[in-house]
């Protein structure tokens, strides 16, 4: 008779510690599982309410200004440190981690409305309406500084005095230049007392200016004459501008795609364009109840976070017309400002609260040191979901978001609104000889021109 | 325009240079070399043929040396990078496009006319004006203009005046294209009309023959005039060019408006920072097709080691510094070095005292193993009164130490005066809380006795605690006698004499009677002689006085007792001592009845219910005693029952044989029956009252049974036989149609089929209910009955009808009568499809493949799980992700890195750095690509 016997070697068998996992065989036969794939809708569907159960996205409020915070700047050389302004020209930098202030820089005799970090973290610009930039010192990072030293003030390195109130201030990627917007845009050395160029493209106010991260010689500008305008300093001269239906608060470049920046419009909507295809965006961001006051984006460029006159922050793809989430609390008031970290894992706020609030960017992300096993788990969840995401159910359960009623209501009265629109104009088109009514697609309808 | 140029020219150096500076990529050095050229040609494109014709302008070499150099110097410019050369570069650039240009030549043989016949039409003004505030041409310009119409007919200065004429046909011919859209081409006829258009003079303008406005006197002879009469002369045409060439040099343009140059200088810069852009597309394209990026590698968390870590640590706060002082001290230093290894020596410990220690140490331990467990043994004991008893000992061993100890007693003293003061403040016992106010409210006699003892107890400490010191002191005394009292009742029933016992009783006996005589007086003041208090008094001494009355009778009893029975007693006041033990005496030896009547004496007087309890027991015992080998029987039979019966019935058998009585009977009624539920039911109930009587009739009954049964079987037999055997000789073949009915005669296959497709049908599209009316809603009864239904009911009645008239139609299955096709929707199904195609399939099948393949851990091997699994972005948290740099990408390499990965999706680490290398980490590119 022959006996089959299952031969194993207690040497591979034997587990080392008691947490070791039990080594075990596994025959993977399709034939011998043919539930896999309602096995799988079901996890998915527990992945989808799992997450939903775990989002806490608030972490904490930083608290301290004594105005509402009107501007952020990161510091792109340190993680933790965060510069941000107020109306009532108080200048603070924070320890995300500790969420204190660590240092305070007073100067400022009204409202700060720009604020940038050299790349290096060196050096912090700030400008605002009282007609000047002034440069400061930013403190050595070191490892100790969370001790409490929260009255440390710092004196400027430089204060410039300019002819107009600034709004915006942006550094450039990796040179020494920095672009204040007001008046006109002037771009300046640090090291200079008067700009060392100036560009004026019509007469009307620019209120926010951003430099591309990639290409560090791009720069783009929003005025209040609703305009988007380019410029390019290696041929120090402007290069293009569009002129939409309503203004830009806000522009962010993505930074891992120099060719594309988003819009932060006032008509409650976000415009994704193509810097080489002005006349029409690529991607329109809907979901805001009320004009979007700021825009970040995230440093991996798939995503940005969005903070709106709503009360709410968004955090949207980069090509999603939809926001991925939105996060609101009780107490948060107007949202003028929003960051992502540069490690893409947190997203930090600024409202007209006085308070700076700190966010996880993926609300249900589990912190802290992660077991590979878990982060496994986690990984698989995360791929089950995306798999079934089309099905009804777990659809339903991803898409769900709880808000407040206000917003809840103005969302409804919005799409009445839009529908109406919608009805009216299919019927207008339906009514009027074939081919006179073209209907205009909304990444182009709220744009009017494009000027040389 | 020459400015202009000149502008441009000096732009570009800077911004060549500009751009090197901002851009080391050597792919854009071509590009800035290019730069002016593309930008001319835009300008050129804005400016159009005028401005080509002006680029002659400025200074610039003689022309035959400029030929002669044309050749070589591009070529070397073109590689030069000076900034010197690139404006020279640049002319060059510009004859380039200068030379080809036909029109000049081609239009040189129409010129003499065009311009002659224009020239001397004075009606026409307007030319001229355009041409001046059009042109804006300086003075020199002008002048030529006026000596043109001088000359007769000087093809010069002709040909300029064409040149001219050209510019402005050209620009409005650009004009109408921009506003039209159309081709230049379709406005070129008009221009020539314009030209025939021209008279020509009547003869030659010559310095012979001056011109009207020579002789006016504002006319000047020109240099062209001047040579006139050399013509035909062998060095003339030369001369000829030459002046030509300087003339045109002069001709200057003034530049564009502002508005319209920036606007031109706007494009160029936007196409060419479009371009830049463009550059970053196959970067991008790649990252955006990638499955996932990775942005966690080369991460620099500063400190590697501990080591590190440590050697980076400076002394900040005082201790620390301190701390640093000494560790950092130079004799501290020296002193480790070089006695490290003594001081070690010291150390050294002697064999015995280590042993020693040891011993200490593990004779410790077991003490302390001891004391655990022997707590833990009194933890488990569960008597109420040991504890309570433990409890006393230790309070009084505490007593004790704090008569021994003075500093306990102290503190003790200290902790009792901070109660007594505390209470004193507060009265919290004193009727104050809301509790003790609400029951006063509705008065004491309402309550119960535990509310009342509680209320009692309260005042009693309340009392105790305002007692003063002195009293204090005297109830510790009192106390204490009491203690030495208990004491010595202790001493006496530790000592187990008969003897003693006896003492003790008297002892006790003496103190009731005591207490007895004493509870007479009344407290005439204080809490105590409150109505109620004094009326709790009294019941109490009431209680008290037959307690003790009750004691005394005992003690008599027991007394007596002792005198009477000297061995016994032990035995009984065990007996006494609680309700528990009742059942082993039982069990023994059966008690002698004297005893256990006086049992019942002492029973009486404690409490009826008890003694009744004993009374039915110990009556019982008997019938129990009787009855015991029944019951055991009884259990074991019971137990057997799950078995075969026949095992019982043996049994019951043997237990016939036993003992005929009662029970036989009744064991076989129980089998006869065969429902052992019944059996059960009957062992309990009918054990006395079944008898002899049933006996007989079960048995009879199984026979019938049994008889009945065989009766059927045989019954049935028979009537097979029966029927075979009659049927055989009568039968006839039928017919096959008549065999077919036959068979089916029962099933009516089609209509049940139909009645079924029907019914399936119903199912799936019901029918519309019947409009019914309610009689009285909505209407009078009476209206109701007259009108009948209301028309909109029967209306959407008729329009339900119809609707399901059509659905039927449409069904799958609505022509195929032998068929059924459910078309029902399987709700449970429904959740598992889409209701559309998602977004970015293509097609459903496409969407199906996708969800095909399960990804969990279960059902793939580990190795290829991660890479199924992994997540589109890739990051770790606290690492700076920077912004994209830019690097060359290539399609081939691409596709590599794609098969790559699917091949290398076991390995995932490898698979990982191939992924980055490929795709386009935007973290800082330590990749080096060769």
């Amino acid at each position: 008779m022959k006996v089959k016997v299952i031969s194993r070697s207690a040497d591979e068998f034997t587990r080392e510690r008691s947490q070791d996992l039990q080594r075990v065989y596994h025959n993977y036969d399709p034939n011998l599982r043919p539930q896999e794939k309602a096995v799988e809708y079901v996890r998915a569907l527990n992945a989808a309410k799992l997450e939903k159960i775990f989002a806490r996205p608030f972490i904490g409020a930083m608290d301290g200004h004594i105005d509402a915070v009107s501007c952020m700047a990161k510091n792109p050389n340190y993680l933790k440190g965060l510069f941000s302004g107020s109306m009532d020209g108080d200048i603070r930098l924070w320890d995300i981690a500790s969420r204190r202030t660590v240092c305070r820089y007073p100067g400022h005799q009204g409202a700060v409305r720009g604020l940038t970090v050299s790349t290096d973290g060196q050096v912090l610009v700030s400008c605002g309406v009282d007609s000047t930039v002034r440069l400061w010192n930013v403190p050595a990072a070191t490892l100790t500084n969370s001790d409490d030293s929260s009255d440390n003030s710092v004196e400027p390195l430089a204060t410039y005095v300019w002819k107009n109130a600034f709004w915006a201030v942006d550094h450039q990627w990796d040179g020494d230049l920095f672009a204040t917007a007001g008046g006109q845009v002037d771009i300046w050395n640090p090291n200079r007392s008067q700009p060392v160029n100036s560009f004026q493209w019509g007469t009307d106010t620019v209120i926010s200016v951003k430099f591309n991260p990639g290409e560090p010689n791009v720069l783009a500008t929003s005025a209040s004459d609703r305009s988007i305008v380019l410029y390019d300093l290696r041929m120090s001269s402007p290069a293009r501008k569009v002129i939409m239906r309503t203004r830009t608060n806000a522009i962010s470049w993505n930074p891992m795609e120099p060719m594309n920046f988003t819009a932060a419009n006032e008509d409650c909507n976000c415009y994704s364009y193509d810097a080489r295809k002005l006349e029409e965006a690529k991607c329109v961001h809907m979901g805001h109840e009320s004009a979007v006051m700021d825009i970040d984006y995230s440093p991996t460029g798939r995503e940005f976070v969005t903070g709106s006159y709503d009360r709410t922050i968004r955090i949207f793809q980069y090509n999603g017309g939809r926001s991925r989430e939105i996060y609101h609390t009780k107490r948060m008031q107007r949202v003028f400002c929003v960051k992502f970290t540069c490690d893409a894992s947190y997203v930090i706020s600024g409202s007209d609260d006085t308070n700076l609030r700190l966010w996880k960017a993926k609300a249900s992300e589990q912190l802290g040191v992660l077991h590979p096993r878990e982060r496994r788990k986690h990984e698989y969840h995360e791929a089950v979901k995306n798999r079934y995401k089309h099905l009804p159910e777990v659809k339903r359960i991803v898409r769900h978001r709880h808000l407040p009623r206000p917003i809840y209501k103005a969302a409804a009265l919005r799409r009445t609104m839009i529908d109406a629109e919608k009805r009216k104009a299919e019927r207008r088109k339906a009514h009027s000889a074939p081919g006179s009514i073209v209907t205009v697609p909304v990444r182009k309808r709220r744009i009017i021109k494009e000027v040389e | 325009m020459a400015g202009k140029m000149r502008k441009a020219a000096d732009f570009t150096p800077a911004m060549a240079q500009k751009k090197r500076k901002a851009a080391d990529l050597t792919k854009d050095r071509s590009k800035s070399n290019k730069k002016p050229n593309k930008l001319n040609k835009t300008l050129g494109g804005g400016g159009g043929s005028d401005d080509k014709r002006k680029r002659k302008t400025g200074p610039r070499l003689p022309a035959p040396l400029r030929k002669v150099l044309g050749g070589t110097k591009r070529s070397t410019d073109s590689l030069n990078d000076s900034d010197e050369n690139i404006s020279s570069d640049e002319a060059n650039d510009f004859y380039e496009y200068e030379e080809p240009l036909p029109q000049e030549e081609s239009g040189k043989n129409r010129r003499f006319d065009i311009v002659k016949n224009f020239l001397l039409d004075p009606s026409d003004p307007v030319e001229e004006d355009e041409n001046v505030s059009s042109e804006d041409d300086d003075d020199k310009d002008d002048y030529d203009g006026v000596s043109k119409i001088e000359k007769s007919h000087g093809w010069r200065g002709s040909s300029e005046q064409h040149g001219d004429e050209v510019e402005d046909d050209e620009r409005h011919l650009r004009m109408l294209q921009t506003v039209s859209g159309m081709p230049s081409e379709a406005f070129e006829g008009k221009k020539k009309k314009k030209k025939n258009l021209v008279i020509s003079e009547a003869y030659p303008e010559s310095e012979f023959n001056p011109s009207r406005d020579v002789l006016n006197g504002n006319g000047q002879i020109s240099i062209e005039e001047l040579i006139e009469p050399l013509q035909g002369k062998p060095g003339y045409s030369e001369i000829r060019k030459l002046i030509h060439e300087d003339k045109n040099s002069t001709s200057i343009q003034a530049p564009l408006p502002r508005v319209e140059r920036e606007m031109l200088e706007r494009k160029a810069v936007y196409e060419q920072s479009k371009k830049d852009i463009t550059k970053w597309e196959p970067l991008v394209k790649m990252n955006r097709e990638a499955p996932s990026l990775f942005f966690d590698e080369d991460t620099n968390l500063g400190f590697s080691t501990v080591g590190a870590i440590a050697s980076g640590f400076e002394p900040r706060t005082e201790f620390e510094k301190k701390m640093a002082i000494l560790v950092n001290d130079d004799k501290v230093k020296e002193a480790h070095n070089e006695d490290g290894s003594k001081l070690l020596e010291l150390n050294k410990i002697s064999a015995e005292e280590y042993l020693e220690d040891r011993n200490h140490i593990a004779r410790m331990r077991s003490l302390l193993f001891r004391h655990e467990m022997k707590s833990k043994r009194i933890k488990k004991i569960k008597s109420k009164t040991y504890h309570r008893l433990l409890k006393k000992d230790r309070l009084k061993s505490a007593s004790a130490e704090m008569l021994m100890d003075p500093e306990a007693a102290k503190e003790e003293a200290r902790k009792q005066e901070f109660k007594r003061a505390e209470e004193r403040m507060t009265l919290k016992h004193k009727n104050s809380s809301k509790w003790a106010k609400r029951i006063l409210q509705r008065g004491l006699d309402a309550q119960d006795e535990g509310t009342r003892a509680a209320i009692n107890e309260q005042l009693h400490q309340h009392a105790l605690l305002t007692r003063k010191m002195n009293t204090m002191k005297d109830s510790s005394s009192s106390s204490g006698s009491d203690d030495s009292d208990e004491d010595d009742v202790d001493e006496n029933s530790a000592g187990s004499d008969p003897d003693a016992a006896s003492k003790l009783f008297a002892k006790a006996k003496e103190k009731t009677l005591k207490v007895l005589q004493e509870d007479d007086e009344v407290p005439t003041s204080g809490v105590l002689s409150l109505p109620f208090m004094v009326r709790g008094l009294k019941k109490r001494k009431e209680e008290a006085v037959e307690e003790a009355k009750l004691a005394l009778q005992e003690y008599e009893s027991s007394l007596k007792d002792l005198e009477d029975t000297g061995g016994e007693e032990n035995a009984k006041v065990g007996i006494t001592s609680g309700r528990m033990v009742f059942g082993a005496p039982k069990r023994d030896v059966p008690k002698p009845k004297p005893s256990n009547k006086m049992k019942t004496d002492n029973y009486y007087r404690n409490s009826d219910s008890e003694d009744d309890l004993d009374e039915n027991i110990d009556v019982g015992n008997e019938m129990r005693n009787d009855l015991q080998k029944d019951v055991n029987v009884d259990s074991g039979f019971l137990n057997e029952d799950a078995d075969v019966h026949r095992d019982s019935v043996f049994k019951s058998f043997d237990d016939v044989v036993r003992d005929p009585g009662p029970k036989t009977s009744y064991d076989v009624a129980i089998f006869a029956s065969g429902t052992w539920k019944k059996m059960k039911k009957g062992k309990r109930v009918d054990a006395n009252i079944k008898k002899s009587t049933v006996v007989g009739k079960p048995v009879l009954q199984n026979q019938e049974e049994l008889a009945e049964e065989s009766d059927t079987d045989s019954e049935g037999q028979m009537v097979d036989g029966i029927l075979s055997a009659g049927s055989k000789p009568l039968y006839e073949l039928p017919s096959q149609e008549e065999l077919v009915r036959l068979a089916f005669a029962g099933d009516n296959v089609e209509d049940d089929f139909e009645k079924v497709k029907q019914e399936i049908l119903n199912e799936e599209i019901p029918e519309p209910e019947k409009p019914n009316l309610l009689p009285g809603w909505g209407q009078w009864t009476s209206v109701q009955r007259k009108k009948g239904l209301p028309s909109w009911m029967l209306e959407e009645h008729e329009i339900a009808k119809r609707k399901r008239e059509e659905a039927l139609e449409k069904r799958k299955d609505a022509h195929l009568k032998h068929v059924i096709i459910s078309e029902k929707l399987d709700k449970k199904a429904e959740k598992l499809h889409t209701k559309t195609l998602p977004y970015p399939f293509t097609s459903k099948e496409v969407f199906e493949q996708s969800i095909r393949v399960p990804v969990g851990p279960e059902f793939n091997p580990s190795t290829s799980v991660g890479a199924m699994n992994q997540p589109d972005v890739v990051k770790k948290s606290g690492i700076i992700i920077k912004p994209i740099k830019f690097e060359e990408v290539n399609a081939h390499e691409k596709t590599e890195e794609h098969k790559g990965q699917k091949r290398s999706g076991n390995n995932q680490k490898t698979n990982k750095r191939k992924g980055a290398g490929g795709k386009r980490t935007g973290v800082r590119p330590l990749v080096v690509k060769s």
